[in-house]
């Protein structure tokens, strides 16, 4: 019965596979049938339901399902092993709720990118791949799924065949691999000096080992961390993030920027708290250079978008950022500040993914892109702009937003953590990092709203359509986490007690 | 079985290689009939000494009272010739289509087989100058096969081939008279044969004849600084460089070296011994370098030729450490990285074959026009890369293992080597994959539009690897399981 786990995953993945062998074939082949031809019309609505099967069944086997399974076994009988706990329930109803969401969206804006089933069978993959990461139930497995999403997900970068697509893709790759290795680096190491890998809540260090070789333990930590950290854009491997995730089609920006960076987080969590524990790191340099990083890619990427004039590269660099607060959340070692993270993955993965969402939109109706052409937008595109606007109050942390609780849990984690100058410094780069967030964010809804008297431009009725819909659907889920966010910090209060 | 059945193995393709001028194989098909049926009745054969194999020795002849060319199949030299006799009659499959649109048919053919034997002569070596003899002879049986095209280039690159391999080889000598000198016999033996009491003060010595044997035999494995000739020799039809280059040459190299190292000095004589650090420098030197060299380098083959120079040092890696867990990585590495190459070097191949393009940039939308090759490059690419799933991983997770117990700084600065020269490989082993799918938007497919996959006869031996890497990546414990058993002979 426990192959239940494994259902959602193979559903999603061998329709995935399926959509990219008829969109080769029907390249390779002069005459093709009509439904494994491009014109094909209903690629989209068909990876629709494909998709809310795999969603139901998967929140079904997070839920209710049983919560363990183990296959064949990869290297020195270290099996293959699916575990459910709350925290991967938590990442995964977030990537679930999403990726359905973005679907909905990608129907009507993917008609005008062309090579349709390609985007939609790596879309399908890339969720049955990120299922199966949240469900990972030891490091090896893990890290077998995150070589496989940055594999998978590269198509999603190179989707438009551009030259400046395939650099794009390029770079995340070979970044991605970079931070992979790093981490395997780690990996290594901390095999020695673990009674084994599975995820333990706390820690399963051999803890007579480890402080033996307590300098080379902190290496491979450390290692880990910044590996992992690329995925999430920390410093010093941030520099693909920028680049990569504009270059793709809206709707991939969108889940890229949203979820698979959150799959960092997810490795830094799972290797922290799951497998060496906080108490190991506590008080290192390790920890005092992670909280710098974190710091410094805080304060940079808000500068940086800050500067940023073309759209979706500006809301690139604010995921940088606001990616950094959830490390700097976890880096802190506190009960309280890794609440405050784990609200801050479900907050800023509706609400970044509804901001780039808004940008596919205003590129797909007016063509724009950069952000000085935005100029009385809102005349034209109401509805969109006031849902962009409600995701960006969010994305700043006005109250009763979800940036506000989150960053109120860091800031009070902080104090708490008792690190002197730190926890000083942290919450004053989170102080002017949240201007900055203001500054980036609502010249938009300002200037698109009131462009002043010397524009002229023609009033426009927007209707709301499955595009804009989702849009505002997201942030007002958003908006209501912030007003009624107990549920939410009950739970990631449920999952730190198990941790410290 | 009897142990002659040893002797057939190893004359039965070089006679019937020799033979091959001399027969009246007029018609092509003639030709390849008779290479393929020598080649498979050599491989079973071989298979069946494997599964019954002999206790004793087999005395070919003396050369002197003490030196005598003995064969003698132990467990490690199995594991060396299941790997050569399970690649050879898909090489030889692929080399029959392959060599259709090249010339001296017969001459390759002969060579090609004689080879084999030369191969498994090494495998079955029992004793350190049988190794050598055989060693010797596979240098100058595969120079015919470097040089075939007779082209400037070509000479030249035979040339500098049959140098470095003599040099090496007579540094290598050097070794083999210390041991007839200073050891107790000259067979194989686990743990080495070395007399201490005869080498009494002289332990320097000893360890600087080792270093100079290892580097001797290590030029045919292509270690930094004697690797110049492997990329050079790519000029050789490809089944060769495929082939020999990539698994039956290059690998006698380090199947020597694990001879000496394991079986003639001995791991513990050498455990800690400045000679161990050296020589791991040099060979974590090589596994950058080799990488970092195939990144520069637009020319396809000559790139995979590079990238045999990085993953044989990953090998010898294995060997230095000197531990069992480095040891069992470096047969891993040996059989898993033999499959990986082959493809990588079939698929090179199969496109020069098809279109006589040589460079990488040349390969813009190839992926749509010869989807079964260039889908089998990818899961090459992926697995040299070392994603988990496929056998490249699984050989490096063991070499780092090894590596990582062994708890020196310098076998740490090892693992950092391993896992730069995954990065590298990414770079250049996806960067023609993702030229190849997505060769950018305005690309003109009907300037390749006559490009195709090649037949049966070329891509079956492909889809075959491309099973065994996956076989491998998912159930691993298969392979390892043996590998143990070999390992614990050895230590």
């Amino acid at each position: 019965m426990e192959y239940v786990i494994v259902l959602p995953i193979l559903i999603s993945v061998l329709i995935g596979v399926l959509l990219l062998i008829s969109s080769f074939v029907s390249h390779t082949r002069e005459k093709s049938k009509a439904f494994i031809s491009d014109n094909f019309k209903y690629t989209g609505v068909v990876s629709l339901i494909t998709l809310f099967v795999c969603v139901a069944i998967t929140l079904y086997v997070a839920w209710f399902g049983p919560d363990d399974i183990v296959l064949f076994s990869l290297v020195d009988d270290i099996p293959i092993h699916f575990h459910i706990d709350d925290l991967g329930r938590l990442f995964v109803t977030v990537t679930s709720i999403v990726w359905l969401m973005v679907c909905v969206y990608a129907i009507k804006y993917m008609k005008h990118e062309g090579e349709e089933r390609r985007f939609y069978g790596c879309y399908l993959i890339v969720y049955g791949v990120l299922v199966a990461l949240d469900f990972a139930g030891n490091l090896i497995t893990f890290y077998l799924l995150y070589e496989l999403m940055t594999i998978t997900s590269v198509v999603m970068v190179l989707h438009k065949g551009t030259k400046e697509a395939i650099m794009a893709g390029l770079k995340y790759l070979f970044y991605s691999m970079a931070g992979a290795y790093c981490a395997l680096f780690g990996m290594f190491v901390v095999y020695q000096h673990c009674h084994h890998l599975n995820f333990t809540a706390g820690a399963n260090l051999n803890e007579v080992l480890a402080s033996e070789n307590r300098e080379i333990m902190l290496v491979a930590v450390f290692f880990m961390l910044l590996g992992f950290g690329t995925k999430g854009g920390m410093l010093p491997f941030h520099a693909w993030l920028p680049t990569a995730h504009p270059v793709a089609p809206s709707p991939a920006s969108a889940v890229l920027s949203a979820i698979i960076v959150k799959s960092g987080v997810l490795g830094v969590i799972r290797t922290v708290y799951y497998v060496v524990g906080p108490d190991f790191i506590r008080g290192s340099w390790v920890q005092y250079a992670w909280i710098g990083f974190a710091l410094t890619t805080i304060f940079m990427g808000s500068m940086l978008a800050y500067r940023e004039k073309v759209f979706k590269k500006r809301l690139a660099y604010s995921t940088v950022s606001q990616v950094s607060y959830i490390f700097f959340g976890l880096a802190l070692l506190d009960p309280v500040a890794m609440t405050g993270s784990l609200v801050h993955v479900v907050g800023h993965a509706l609400i970044k993914c509804s901001l780039f969402l808004s940008a596919g939109l205003f590129a797909f109706k007016t063509g724009k892109t950069h952000v000085d052409d935005f100029i009385g937008i809102g005349k034209t595109m109401k509805v969109t702009l006031m849902a962009y606007t409600l995701g960006a109050l969010g994305l700043i942390g006005i109250p009763p937003t979800v940036g506000f609780i989150s960053k109120w849990y860091f800031a009070s984690g902080a104090l708490k953590a008792d690190l002197n100058v730190v926890s000083i410094l942290g919450i004053v780069v989170l102080l002017i990092s949240a201007l900055l967030t203001a500054g980036y964010l609502l010249p938009i809804t300002i200037r698109g709203f009131f462009p002043g008297k010397d524009v002229q431009i023609e009033e426009k009725e927007e209707k709301l359509d499955s595009m804009s819909g989702v849009i505002f659907i997201m942030a007002i889920l958003a908006l209501l986490i912030g007003i009624l966010p107990n549920p939410i910090i009950d739970f990631a209060r449920e999952i730190v007690a198990t941790l410290f | 079985m009897s142990s002659y059945f040893m002797l057939i193995a190893v004359l039965l393709p070089i006679v019937g290689g020799c033979l091959i001028p001399l027969l009246p194989l007029n018609k092509r098909s003639w030709l390849a009939i008779y290479t393929e049926f020598i080649v498979i009745t050599t491989s079973v054969l071989v298979f069946l000494i494997i599964v019954n194999r002999p206790d004793s020795g087999f005395v070919v002849f003396d050369l002197t009272k003490e030196l005598s060319i003995t064969l003698k199949l132990d467990e490690t030299g199995s594991v060396f010739a299941t790997l050569v006799a399970f690649l050879w009659p898909f090489a030889t499959l692929y080399a029959v289509e392959y060599m259709r649109h090249e010339t001296h048919e017969k001459t390759f053919f002969g060579f090609y087989t004689m080879t084999y034997g030369v191969t498994l002569g090494i495998a079955m070596a029992g004793n350190i100058v049988t190794l050598y003899l055989f060693y010797e002879m596979l240098t100058i049986v595969t120079l015919p096969l470097v040089m075939h095209t007779l082209t400037k280039e070509a000479i030249k690159a035979s040339r500098t081939y049959i140098y470095y391999s003599l040099g090496g080889a007579a540094f290598a000598f050097i070794g083999m008279v210390y041991i007839l000198k200073y050891g107790s016999t000259a067979d194989f033996v686990a743990g080495g044969v070395l007399d201490m009491a005869k080498i009494g003060n002289g332990t320097d010595l000893m360890l600087l004849v080792y270093v100079i044997c290892f580097c001797g035999f290590s030029v045919k494995a292509a270690m930094f600084p004697f690797s110049a000739w492997l990329p050079k020799a790519g000029v050789a039809p490809t089944p060769v460089t495929a082939l020999l280059h990539a698994v039956a040459v290059v690998k006698a190299g380090a199947f020597a070296i694990i001879r000496v190292t394991n079986f003639s000095f001995g791991t513990e004589a050498l455990k800690g011994t400045w000679a161990q650090n050296f020589l791991m420098v040099l060979v974590i030197f090589t596994i950058v370098y080799g990488c970092s060299r195939g990144l520069k380098e637009p020319h396809f083959k000559r790139r995979l030729a590079w990238s045999t120079v990085s993953n044989l040092s990953y090998i010898l890696f294995g060997v230095i450490t000197m531990s069992p867990m480095g040891l069992l990585g470096a047969f891993a590495h040996m059989i898993c990285h033999a499959f990986m190459k082959i493809t990588a070097f079939f698929c090179a191949g199969s496109v020069i074959y098809k279109t006589g393009r040589n460079y990488v940039y040349e390969l813009d939308g190839f992926g749509r026009k010869m989807p079964k090759t260039f889908f089998a490059f990818t899961i090459s690419g992926l697995a040299l890369m070392g994603v988990p799933g496929l056998c490249g991983f699984v050989s490096k997770w063991d070499l780092a293992k090894g590596a990582v117990t062994n708890n020196t700084v310098l076998s740490f600065v090892g693992v950092a080597a391993l896992l730069v020269s995954s990065l590298l490989t990414a770079i250049y082993m996806l960067s023609v994959v993702v030229r190849a799918y997505f060769p950018g938007k305005d690309f003109d497919y009907s300037t390749i539009s006559d490009v195709k996959d090649p037949n049966w006869m070329m891509t079956l031996p492909l889809i075959i690897f491309v099973v065994v890497m996956f076989v491998i990546g998912l159930n691993p414990s298969l392979l390892m399981s043996q590998l143990s058993e070999v390992v614990d002979t050895v230590f």
